[in-house]
């Protein structure tokens, strides 16, 4: 954007405290020739009287021009070529004009130039320096989100029968305080149904809901929770809520979309840590540093005996916390270039804004060009991250410039990996030793070309092992690095081309500030890791404990999942947010909780399996989802939970719910994605990757791209590839309609579950019986029956007027019936 | 949900229980309750247009060969140097116009012989030399122009209007792109990113089915056997069986106006089946409307094609129609050799002319807004020995139509056409003045996400307001 400059000045002085007084000429020289200049051409913007205070710089005390700007004084007294007041007013630089709009008379700038030389006097020493601009620490650390974890006595209800668990009982006292009532409960269909879509995305079998409902026992919520914990669907379901969080992608997200063979790799990693339960501060440190962990190498060596099966699908006991760093290398990338015009400064922005989302609920990434405008981080604090990421290698998903795929990391660290590896770059070496030669020899440019044209065939080969998109700690390499392991410079506005100073690496100082130990030597991604795990951390656990609420409730206790700072939405309940976060984290233990005799054990360690037992066995998770007049007056938005929300299926339930009725969902875990061989690669911006892989495994298997969305998603609100998905929204269109009325796959599913009902049973009576089971978890009413027969006549008999054999026609009949529930509301509404 | 009284209520369930499909009425009552996302909303002043046909040209089109007079090129001897190379960073001898200049309409607007008809329309359009951008790369400057926004994915300048809008009818898409082929960026170009989806733009892919499944694909059984007197028997009496399931459903679910909303989602996509296709068809547009756009009947692949079906689109009260001429590849991008434009331009040239013409006789062109653009410029100097690379520091574009002034050339670039000369309209201003003509202060038009307040103009943006009328 032209204009709109701001009055920067990066620093070279030291600070002019200490000055001798000015004298009297000195001081009539400011009060008549400088002071006019000031005041006329520079307080609009740097004075404690600018509407908006630009680039953090005063200019009217004598302690605002020795502090100067956004890094540092503006002056070198004494010496006006070297102060960038002097550069600035000159228009010297096309960056830092000022004033930005017009310049100063001749004059003015030779005054301003005699002050400067003089020792730059100034006699407005009464004027303190102000805090105006200025983050306030101490003070931004009572906001309640910053404030340490308070695990408070559960509240005292009126109604004491109605808690079932602690959560009921702050949940109740809310209500009660407000005057509300909760409705009933929900049935034991409606419950199956409900807990069985939550925990892994799925309906409930005919089996398991009759087993359901023939268990009368006090602990029978407790078994199906516990059955639908260990099943492998659960992790694929909640894996895939992480995986809206971390804005996965199949794809790198440059200008040519290149696409990442190896990312499925951490999709997988991540749905077996569910499956797991991995602790939760295991898992965030393993996605910022597993190449950091130390047990890391043990456990390489443990498992390289059975990592690969021929197709390179990673064995499911064999996960790498190497594999979990592709968190990190997931990062979008930017433009077509591969050289120093690569923008690594947009990366790197984008791991930190997404970690700060993802693990703090902080938009933090807001600092990138100035302090925080709402909540209390600095540019500063940017900046103290920003170093542990540029210290930090990311691998290299190939660009339209540069198509190869470098810095992967082996999996594992056999001899023979290393053998053939180096065989591999000792072969491209010698390559790369041709060309120069030839160059240097100014061969013929055919003879060059040739010899670049072998040598890059060759490094488009796949390294002859398997290989880990992730992160390691990262030493420079010609063109591709932005810095050296080390502390990073303030990127002035933003612009990475404008350094400041050097910020020591460190933690957000309204969260500790902690710094690095100056042992450190590598990028401090293990300290970080440790920072945001860390107990007396009042972010982490919070946010977490809130995110699993939401895939619950559909609302979390903070209604802005990702962003825990002023402009997102205080919590409903303050004390349960607290109760459940100081539960998630505390050591082993019992739940004291009497009333809930059927809990083997409470939740702790940073379980997340235990989180969803504490939450689903409560009674607010097993209301019914009916209106109450009286509520609805108080609280249409049932923020306070007086009943269960009912919820649409999200984009992955809709697909796996039509493949599982049709009996053609495919279980088995997805593998790679079958992307062209990585020697045929040519995307380019014109020509930019560009597939949809058909597959009938679960939907969180399918490939998903960033520059262009999965059609199907994109229609029912699948997550955002680019950026943080902190709660899918929901949409109803026609299109969506269009897509359930006449879209092959839904024609091809409704086929099969037609043959399914009347290849199951012979009967029509149960037929329909068993097809509202399976779709709804409930049986007809008798008019849906007599409904649903005499559609059955109607159709079968207007086909076979149309021509039909009485059997084509029956089964059409049965197709067109198919069609007719899976269009229906309730298959797309969970209660 | 529904707050009414039980007696409507009442009311409401005696009428639907009087009914299978859903009748309009009916919808548009059960629409009063529910929050509906495309209604027509006011603006914040009075607008001047009511829609927009948005023509995007892919690829960069010079703009010192098109609608940019550089005299001075024209002395161009191989040794005179400017800014040329493929993107714009070195010195290069300078290359001269392909095309020669000529006058056009009463205004006498110079136009290169490359755009024959659309000189004749110069007194309709408000051309603008001064437009500038910030990179010189075709998926940032593509994604720029048509989101305000670089490098990050944000909604469209048409997920905006329609966000803000909402739309005039219901049975069709309010935001609808025709794209042959993908433009740079892919689909983040016309995406709704964090606004709700209702506001993503459809793509229409000339050709046999323009909008994805609004027949039935393979329909089991055959066709033959289906046709009743409306199109599809069976497919209306599953929707009528769905419906009976969806009211018993509705009424056991204290008439949920999401569950309402969905229920004549149904409606909706059932006469989209009929109303879609009908806007496709062209069989009752006359031979003289056809020949104004140069369309031969039967054709659905050009861009004729694309440009009368955008006049049906906003006939039919569709607020944003964008028409992108080429995808990334086969487009203006003429590094090596300029006459690559000709059959570009010769593919748009008479149709964007017959879409002028067509609309203005139609009284239309009062509250349409017609803009035509591209990502960038080229370089004044060569890439190829005939050819031009990337240049964002100056391009032309125009807009035409509603609030616009007619005749008139705005800003300037220098005399050799690589830097802006007079009076800059960068991408930002350019979206502050095309909001501003819907009754929109781009300010004001903000959508809270991720804890900040978004603007289509990021913190920028200028309303031209010398080009208004």
């Amino acid at each position: 954007m032209m204009g709109d400059l701001v009055f920067v000045l990066a620093f070279t002085a030291p600070a002019l405290g200490g000055q001798p007084a000015p004298t009297a000429e000195q001081v009539e020289f400011f009060e008549k020739r400088v002071r006019p200049i000031l005041v006329t051409h520079c307080y609009e913007c740097h004075s404690q009287n600018a509407k908006k205070l630009q680039g953090k710089l005063l200019l009217d005390s004598c302690a605002g021009i020795a502090k100067g700007g956004r890094s540092g004084p503006v002056l070198v007294p004494g010496k006006p070529q070297e102060s960038l007041l002097i550069t600035a007013v000159k228009h010297i630089d096309k960056d830092l004009r000022m004033p930005p709009k017009s310049k100063l008379s001749a004059q003015e700038i030779a005054d301003l130039e005699a002050w400067v030389k003089m020792g730059a006097p100034d006699p407005r020493v009464a004027n303190p320096l102000p805090k105006r601009g200025e983050i306030d620490i101490t003070q931004g650390k009572k906001f309640w989100s910053f404030q340490p974890i308070k695990r408070s006595e559960p509240p005292p209800v009126k109604d004491k029968n109605w808690p079932i668990t602690t959560i009921d009982r702050f949940i109740l006292a809310k209500l009660e305080a407000k005057g509300m009532m909760p409705v009933g409960p929900a049935d034991k269909r409606t419950l199956i149904r409900r807990a069985t879509y939550d925990l892994t995305g799925l309906p409930p079998t005919l089996e398991e809901i009759n087993a359901f409902l023939k268990d009368d026992s006090v602990d029978a919520l407790a078994k199906v929770v516990d059955r639908l914990l260990a099943s492998s669907a659960y992790g694929e379901r909640w894996g895939r809520h992480w995986l809206d969080v971390v804005r996965y992608a199949d794809t790198a997200g440059d200008n040519s979309d290149f696409p990442i063979p190896q990312m499925y790799l951490y999709r997988n990693w991540v749905i077996d840590a569910f499956n797991r339960d991995m602790p939760y501060d295991q898992f965030v440190r393993e996605q910022l540093a597993g190449d950091l962990l130390k047990d890391e190498g043990r456990r390489m060596k443990d498992e390289k005996k059975e990592q690969f099966d021929s197709s390179f699908i990673l064995h499911p006991s064999s996960f790498s916390p190497l594999i979990a760093t592709g968190y990190l290398a997931n990062s979008r990338r930017h433009g077509s270039y591969e050289d120093a015009r690569y923008p690594w400064h947009l990366t790197i922005e984008d791991t930190i804004d997404n970690l700060g989302k993802t693990f703090l609920g902080i938009t933090i990434h807001c600092a990138r060009c100035h302090d925080h405008k709402f909540d209390p981080f600095t540019n500063e604090d940017y900046y103290a991250l920003y170093g542990i990421f540029s210290s930090t290698r990311y691998p290299w998903p190939g660009i339209e410039l540069d198509r190869v795929q470098r810095d992967l990391i082996p999996l594992g660290s056999s001899a023979e990996f290393k053998k053939a590896g180096d065989e591999h770059y000792k072969k491209l070496a010698a390559m790369e030793a041709v060309v120069k030669k030839l160059e240097a020899a100014k061969a013929s440019a055919d003879k060059i070309k040739s010899a670049k044209d072998e040598r890059d065939a060759f490094a488009k080969q796949p390294l002859p092992y398997p290989t880990v998109y992730g992160v390691i700690d990262g030493k420079n390499e010609p063109k591709k690095r932005i810095g050296q392991v080390g502390n990073a410079k303030v990127q002035i506005k933003g612009d990475p081309d404008r350094l400041g100073k050097e910020v020591p690496r460190r933690f957000p100082a309204v969260l500790g500030g902690q710094s690095l130990n100056a042992a450190v030597k590598g990028s401090g991604r293990l300290e970080l890791a440790a920072w945001i795990t860390d107990s007396a951390n009042p972010l982490t656990a919070r946010v977490m404990v809130n995110r699993i609420w939401q895939y619950h409730f559909g609302q979390g206790l903070v209604p802005t999942a990702n962003d825990f700072g002023k402009q997102g939405r205080p919590p409903t309940h303050p004390e349960l947010l607290d109760w459940l976060a100081s539960e998630f984290i505390s050591p082993e233990r019992k739940l004291g909780d009497r009333a809930a005799p059927m809990l083997a054990h409470g939740a702790g360690n940073w379980s997340i399996k235990r989180m969803h037992r504490l939450i689903m066995l409560s009674r607010v998770y097993q209301l019914a989802s009916t209106d109450d007049e009286a509520n609805l007056k108080v609280d249409s938005a049932n923020d306070y939970l007086w009943r269960f929300a009912r919820r649409r299926l999200d984009a992955e339930s809709i697909r796996d719910a039509l493949l599982f009725v049709s009996s053609s969902l495919d279980r088995t875990p997805g593998g790679p994605h079958p992307f062209p061989p990585t020697m045929k690669w040519d995307f380019s911006q014109h020509k930019p990757f560009k597939a949809v892989y058909e597959t009938n495994r679960r939907s969180v298997y399918l490939m998903t791209q960033r520059i262009a969305r999965h059609p199907f998603l994109a229609l029912f609100d699948g997550p955002d590839t680019n950026a943080s998905t902190a709660a899918r929204p929901t949409t109803t269109t026609p299109l969506q309609a269009l897509f359930l009325m006449n879209d092959p796959f839904v024609h091809e599913q409704a086929k099969k579950l037609a043959a399914r009902l009347l290849r199951e049973d012979s009967e029509d009576a149960v037929r329909i019986e068993r097809a509202f089971v399976l779709l709804f978890a409930r049986s007809p009413s008798a008019e849906e029956t007599m409904q649903t027969s005499a559609f059955l006549a109607l159709v079968a008999g207007r086909l076979r007027g149309a021509g039909m054999t009485a059997e084509l026609a029956r089964v059409g009949a049965w197709e067109s019936f198919a069609r007719a529930l899976l269009m229906s509301n309730e298959f797309m509404y969970v209660n | 949900m529904i707050h009414s009284s039980v007696t409507r209520r009442l009311i409401l369930r005696s009428l639907v229980g009087g009914s299978i499909l859903l009748p309009g009425i009916l919808a548009d009552l059960l629409a009063q309750d529910a929050r509906d996302p495309l209604e027509a909303r006011e603006p914040h002043f009075m607008p001047k247009a009511r829609r927009v046909i948005f023509l995007f040209s892919t690829g960069g089109v010079s703009h010192m060969d098109t609608f940019d007079h550089k005299p001075r090129l024209f002395q161009a001897d191989g040794r005179m140097t400017g800014v040329g190379g493929g993107l714009s960073l070195e010195q290069r001898p300078l290359l001269r116009p392909r095309w020669a200049f000529r006058p056009g309409g009463r205004c006498g607007t110079l136009v290169s012989d490359i755009f024959p008809h659309l000189r004749e329309r110069m007194d309709d359009l408000c051309l603008i030399n001064s437009m500038t951008t910030d990179n010189n790369e075709h998926f940032q400057a593509t994604l720029a122009i048509h989101t305000g926004s670089f490098f990050q994915a944000r909604p469209s300048v048409g997920s905006w209007l329609s966000w803000g809008l909402g739309t005039f009818n219901r049975n069709l898409p309010s935001f609808v792109v025709l794209a042959p082929n993908l433009p740079y960026a892919g689909t983040q170009v016309f995406a709704n990113d964090f606004l709700p989806a209702y506001h993503q733009g459809t793509r229409v892919v000339p050709g046999p089915e323009p909008i994805a499944n609004l027949r039935r694909h393979n329909p089991s059984p055959p066709a033959h056997l289906l046709q009743g007197e409306r199109g599809d028997w069976l497919q209306q009496a599953e929707l009528d069986l769905a419906n009976a399931f969806n009211r018993g459903h509705l009424k056991r679910n204290g008439n949920d106006s999401d569950l309402a909303a969905r229920i004549r989602s149904f409606e909706t996509a059932y006469q989209m089946q009929f109303e879609a296709p009908e806007v496709f068809d062209l069989s009752r547009e006359t031979d003289e409307t056809l020949r104004l756009y140069g369309l031969d009947r039967g054709d659905t692949q050009s861009y004729a094609w694309q440009c009368l079906v955008a006049r049906r689109l906003a006939e039919r009260g569709v607020r944003f129609i964008e028409l992108i001429d080429t995808g990334s590849s086969n487009n203006w991008d003429a590094h090596s050799d300029l006459g690559a434009h000709e059959p570009l331009a010769r593919r748009i040239d008479r149709p964007i002319a017959g879409l002028l013409q067509d609309l203005k006789r139609r009284g239309m062109l009062d509250d349409t807004l017609v803009v035509w653009t591209t990502e960038f410029g080229r370089t004044p100097g060569q890439d190829g020995p005939r050819g031009r690379g990337h240049h964002p520091a100056v391009f032309s574009s125009w807009l035409a139509g509603a609030g616009v002034k007619a005749g008139v050339v705005y800003g300037k670039s220098d005399d050799i056409g690589a830097t802006v000369a007079e009076k800059p309209v960068h991408v930002h201003d350019f979206h502050a003045t095309i909001l501003h003509l819907f009754g929109l202060d781009h300010e004001r038009l903000t959508y809270r996400h991720a804890g900040r307040d978004y603007r289509l103009t990021d913190v920028y943006g200028q309303v031209v307001r010398e080009i208004l009328s």
